[in-house]
């Protein structure tokens, strides 16, 4: 029992407001608006995004606060619920800039529901960073308050096509959500895929759908050489367990959260040996950033670290370095303007906007060895051997 | 089911409502969600015709109201006509698959016709979601621009800035209240009435209840597209998931929390569903369980909806000592 | 072709099967009290929950752990009887709301307790395959269709042969007049609730350890179960399982055919043409006046 207390009680801790560590002597408090899933059925990925976030604040506020235009702040963070509802999405951003009166904003999950906060963003000149979202339209549409750290679709697609290509990896069946994340994916292989690489049989499923036996059956019959997973960790792990107990034997290339031991924890070595998936950056590599990152992840949240909580990471990080380039925690139009300008370097690589206020970093390709280690297989310049990814 | 209030005092809610802007014009997130439970009161006043006036549950009905949401969505993205002429053309196509669905769909009892109604709105989504070259898909529709602003020169009303579309979404709910009374009222109204009371009397006494359920239907489906209309409007963006069966449940709730079969039931149902969970997000991680809880309460505590609950209380407080045998 | 089409007829019985278990306890509700039990996803779901802690805190026996999260869940829908429902008997509308409500609090709740995240419990059933030519189940796909099997059988023959099941029925065909011949309809709501309820555990202590047991896991069971009931013809059990299983097997034959992300339409389109020609479902009883 008091194992549940104890987690209800970390549950709201995680849930609600970083308790900002008083720094020895803070001129204030800058306090920045959150918005993620925290309930409904994205909310599990939204739980890492939600993590990023409050390790960059206590990262922050413990190396003496953030330190703009000469004053000395501890970070907060304001956390509301979205749901993966736009209309949700709208009202908490209209709430975080009137009555939380937050300077920036960052995070959202769902690339529909970003779509619906970025008017407001730019209607109360509060800049929005989004940190995991991948629907390209969101930067497309040019909005000057809408940044977005992580790669779009496009740019992952891009990296995932290059190695499905080098690897020949054809005929390619696809199991994908049926939603932004899902479709959005598929769609952008469509574009990116050479014509050398067919694609096979395409099932999409709906968001808690378990069972993918008729899938299964007809990749079997269509004899694909691999099967690309477009989802999150939970139907992939149900994915991947069905199709190796079934026999299929192809080559696995899946998303962010299949490349972590969270994973490996919910499968075993024998069903993963081998597969690939995209990474926000590989948590083994040697840089003192990332080994940083991942001794605070650790130690806070005890198991490895995740992409979607590094990307969040960053994004808290880039928020306060425009900060303090701009000179002030207020003026939404010259943190934009500095935002803007900034090239700095974050955990998941170096980051960038371009005009559309997207970043470009890398995108990783992990693989899985037979040993339950990961190597790094792309871009060129990272790749590492089993251990280092 | 008698309209709650006498006419006087309609006109002075809604002569309140459009003072809010003035009379408290810094409080933009009051006025935000005010407007976004306008955008949900306005289907609500479609299915309150639908459901609490001619006691048929549609499960599915937010799927009209997407239809009306990207049929207005895509004129106004591609400038091809402007805002009244879009959500117009909103209302007519979710009310010509109103009639489409109503047809075959009407003659089936009651719980089938609910189930029915909820396929047809998952259909509906399936459609938004998947048509990606359409709509937009998953990933939403999103840059849909404001109305032009109205010059009618001593004022200017611009409707990208909260008042101006608060006020825009209130006169879209207005006029919208008035057809609904405007039915309610009428010979056609009171065969609605009756085929909810026992369709079978209905019919002996000479109502054509088939065409009756039919009227009704298309009428609030294309109540419901304008609803959907606005909705995205307001938000700029279209997105499936706003008119997935979880929307159309939710609307469900709305009429019947505010009261089935008032006339205001769908407003007041609108903002006590969109205000509670809204004010309670200041308990953040447990905000859906407490409004879980309020639901409930609310289901035991005020069987009629809170239109209902309201009136029981004026008959109480009118009845001066005299016992009133009123039957809800 | 014909291999691939009996491949998928094959996954579609199996699934379908799942869906029969979950539509079980809400058809016999369904049927005794006229209530479309909403809330009988997010039993099914606390059912998988409550498995899940009382295997790994309380017993490690599996056995152990369903009886105990059926009699937990049983607990609750008695409760929830009492307190909810039966001042609701009259007002179907507030039922709706009174259920919607209850899904938000154990929804939430759950994941205020544990957590968003999915959890896993692994049984050596669910571990356990069984191959049927090319195809792969797990023993746990049979001790399901098993337990379908079992309770369908127990199901009819306490209705039949007891008492209280006599009255059940008695209650279910009329329940004013089950009043007048000194039934207490009360109780018989109360229990068959109860029953129901414990059903929906069940299956969620049978389907967790087969994929995962996570907050919104009853959600589209519950659908498919309704779906089911609906064209099976309401309130009666072989149409529940015929309906059941025909949704399972369009499903799974439909990706043969059309693009996959059609499949719901599909489904639904099924659904919506069968009670086009049949407005009573599939074993529903046509009303007098109908067409």
């Amino acid at each position: 029992m008091t194992v549940f207390l104890r987690r209800t009680l970390l549950g709201f801790v995680v849930a609600a407001f970083v308790p900002a560590e008083m720094a020895a002597a803070a001129d204030g408090t800058i306090t920045f608006g959150i918005v993620t899933a925290q309930t409904g059925p994205l909310a599990a990925p939204g739980r890492f995004q939600l993590n990023g976030f409050q390790l960059a604040a206590d990262a922050i506020n413990k190396a003496g606060g953030a330190k703009v235009a000469g004053k000395t702040y501890n970070v907060a963070l304001k956390v509301y619920d979205t749901r993966c509802n736009a209309a949700e999405g709208a009202s908490v951003m209209q709430r975080l800039a009137t009555i939380d009166k937050t300077p920036v904003v960052l995070g959202e999950l769902c690339s529909p529901v970003a779509a619906a906060e970025s008017p407001i963003a730019a209607d109360f000149q509060m800049p929005l960073i989004i940190t995991v979202a991948t629907g390209p339209n969101i930067t497309d549409q040019g909005n000057p308050y809408t940044f977005r750290v992580n790669a779009n679709n496009t740019q992952l697609t891009k990296s995932l096509a290059d190695y499905v290509a080098a690897r020949k990896l054809s005929p390619l069946a696809f199991i994908a959500w049926n939603n932004d994340a899902g479709r959005g994916g598929l769609n952008g292989m469509r574009k990116e895929l050479p014509k050398s690489v067919e694609i096979g049989y395409v099932g999409y499923f709906n968001v808690g759908e378990v069972d993918f036996s008729s899938h299964i059956a007809n990749i079997r019959s269509s004899g694909a050489k691999a099967v690309m997973l477009l989802m999150d960790e939970e139907p992939g792990a149900l994915a991947i367990k069905q199709i190796r107990d079934a026999g299929l034997t192809v080559d696995l290339v899946g998303t962010l959260a299949m490349g972590s031991n969270r994973f490996l924890d919910r499968l075993n070595v024998k069903y993963l040996a081998g597969m690939a998936q995209y990474n926000a950056f590989p948590p083994n590599l040697p840089t003192p950033r990332i080994k940083a990152f991942n001794d605070a992840y650790r130690a806070r949240f005890g198991e490895e670290s995740h992409g979607f909580a590094a990307q969040s990471y960053d994004g808290l990080h880039v928020a306060v370095e425009a900060m303090a380039k701009a000179g002030t925690i207020s003026d939404g139009k010259a943190i934009r303007d500095a935002l803007g300008g900034l090239s700095t370097d974050g955990v998941i690589g170096p980051i960038k906007f371009d005009a559309k206020g997207q970043a470009s970093p890398p995108v990783y390709i992990t693989q899985w060895c037979d040993d339950g280690k990961r190597r790094v297989v792309y871009p060129e310049q990272y790749v590492a051997d089993c251990g280092g990814g | 089911m008698r309209p709650l209030l006498a006419s006087t005092g309609v006109l002075g809610l809604f002569a309140a409502l459009y003072l809010v802007p003035v009379v408290a014009p810094g409080q933009l997130y009051a006025l935000h969600i005010l407007t976004l439970a306008l955008c949900y009161a306005v289907p609500a006043i479609g299915l309150n015709l639908l459901f609490g006036y001619t006691g048929l549950v549609s499960l599915g009905h937010m799927g009209f109201a997407g239809v009306g949401a990207y049929a207005t969505a895509l004129l106004m993205k591609n400038g091809i006509v402007g805002f009244a002429p879009a959500l117009l053309a909103g209302a007519v196509a979710a009310g010509a698959v109103g009639l489409l669905v109503g047809v075959p769909c009407l003659r089936l009892r009651s719980h089938f016709f609910i189930i029915v109604t909820l396929a047809v709105g998952v259909i509906l989504y399936t459609l938004f979601n998947n048509l990606d070259a359409l709509t937009g898909g998953a990933e939403g529709l999103p840059g849909i621009p404001r109305p032009q602003p109205l010059d009618l020169g001593f004022i200017v009303f611009d409707f990208r800035r909260p008042q101006g579309f608060y006020w825009l979404a209130l006169t879209v709910f207005a006029a919208t209240f008035v057809v609904q009374w405007m039915i309610v009222r009428s010979d056609f109204g009171r065969s609605l009435a009756a085929i909810r009371q026992d369709e079978t009397i209905a019919a002996a006494r000479g109502v054509d209840v088939f065409a009756h359920k039919l009227a009704v239907f298309t009428i609030s489906a294309a109540i419901a597209g304008i609803g959907g209309g606005l909705k995205v409007t307001f938000l700029r963006a279209a997105a499936p998931l706003s008119f997935e069966l979880l929307e159309s449940i939710n609307l469900v709730m709305i009429v019947i929390l505010g009261g089935a079969g008032y006339l205001l039931g769908p407003l007041v149902g609108a903002v006590l569903f969109i205000a509670i969970p809204e004010v309670l997000r200041i308990a953040n991680e447990l905000r859906l369980v407490i409004f879980g809880v309020v639901l409930v309460l609310l289901a035991l505590y005020a069987p009629r909806g809170v239109c209902g609950l309201l009136a029981a209380l004026r008959r109480r407080l009118g009845s001066k000592g005299f016992a009133h045998a009123r039957h809800s | 072709m014909l291999t691939a089409l009996l491949e998928q007829i094959v996954n579609g019985t199996m699934i379908g099967c799942i869906y029969v278990l979950v539509a079980l306890g809400m058809v016999l509700i369904f049927g005794v009290m006229q209530v479309l039990n909403f809330a009988h996803g997010v039993l099914f779901m606390a059912g998988g929950y409550v498995c899940h802690f009382a295997f790994f805190k309380l017993t490690g026996s599996y056995p152990a752990a369903i009886a105990l999260s059926m009699l937990a869940l049983a607990a609750l829908g008695l409760v929830l009887e009492r307190a909810v429902f039966r001042p609701l008997r009259d007002n179907i509308q507030m039922q709706i709301v009174a259920s919607l409500g209850l899904i938000l609090v154990i929804q939430n709740g759950v994941v205020a307790l544990w957590g968003p995240n999915a959890l896993q419990m692994r049984v050596p059933t669910a571990e356990t395959i069984v191959r049927l030519g090319s195809l792969s189940f797990t023993a746990q796909h049979f001790v399901i269709i098993g337990t379908v099997a079992v309770t369908i059988v127990i199901l009819q023959l306490f209705l039949v042969r007891s008492r209280l099941g006599t009255a059940i029925r008695a209650t279910s065909q009329n329940a004013d007049a089950a009043r007048v011949v000194g039934i207490d309809t009360n109780r018989i709501f109360l229990i068959t609730f109860t029953i129901g309820s414990a059903l929906a555990a069940l299956g969620g202590a049978l389907l967790g350890p087969l994929f995962l047991i996570f907050p919104q896991m009853g959600d589209l069971p519950l659908l498919k179960a309704l779906t089911a009931i609906v064209l099976g013809g309401m309130g009666s059990v072989p149409g529940a399982v015929i309906g059941g299983l025909a949704i399972g097997i369009v499903e799974s034959v439909s990706t043969l055919f059309i693009p996959t992300d059609f499949r719901d339409t599909v489904v639904f389109g099924l659904l919506i043409l069968v009670l086009l020609f049949r407005p009573w479902g599939l074993f529903g009883v046509r009303v007098r006046g109908e067409a």
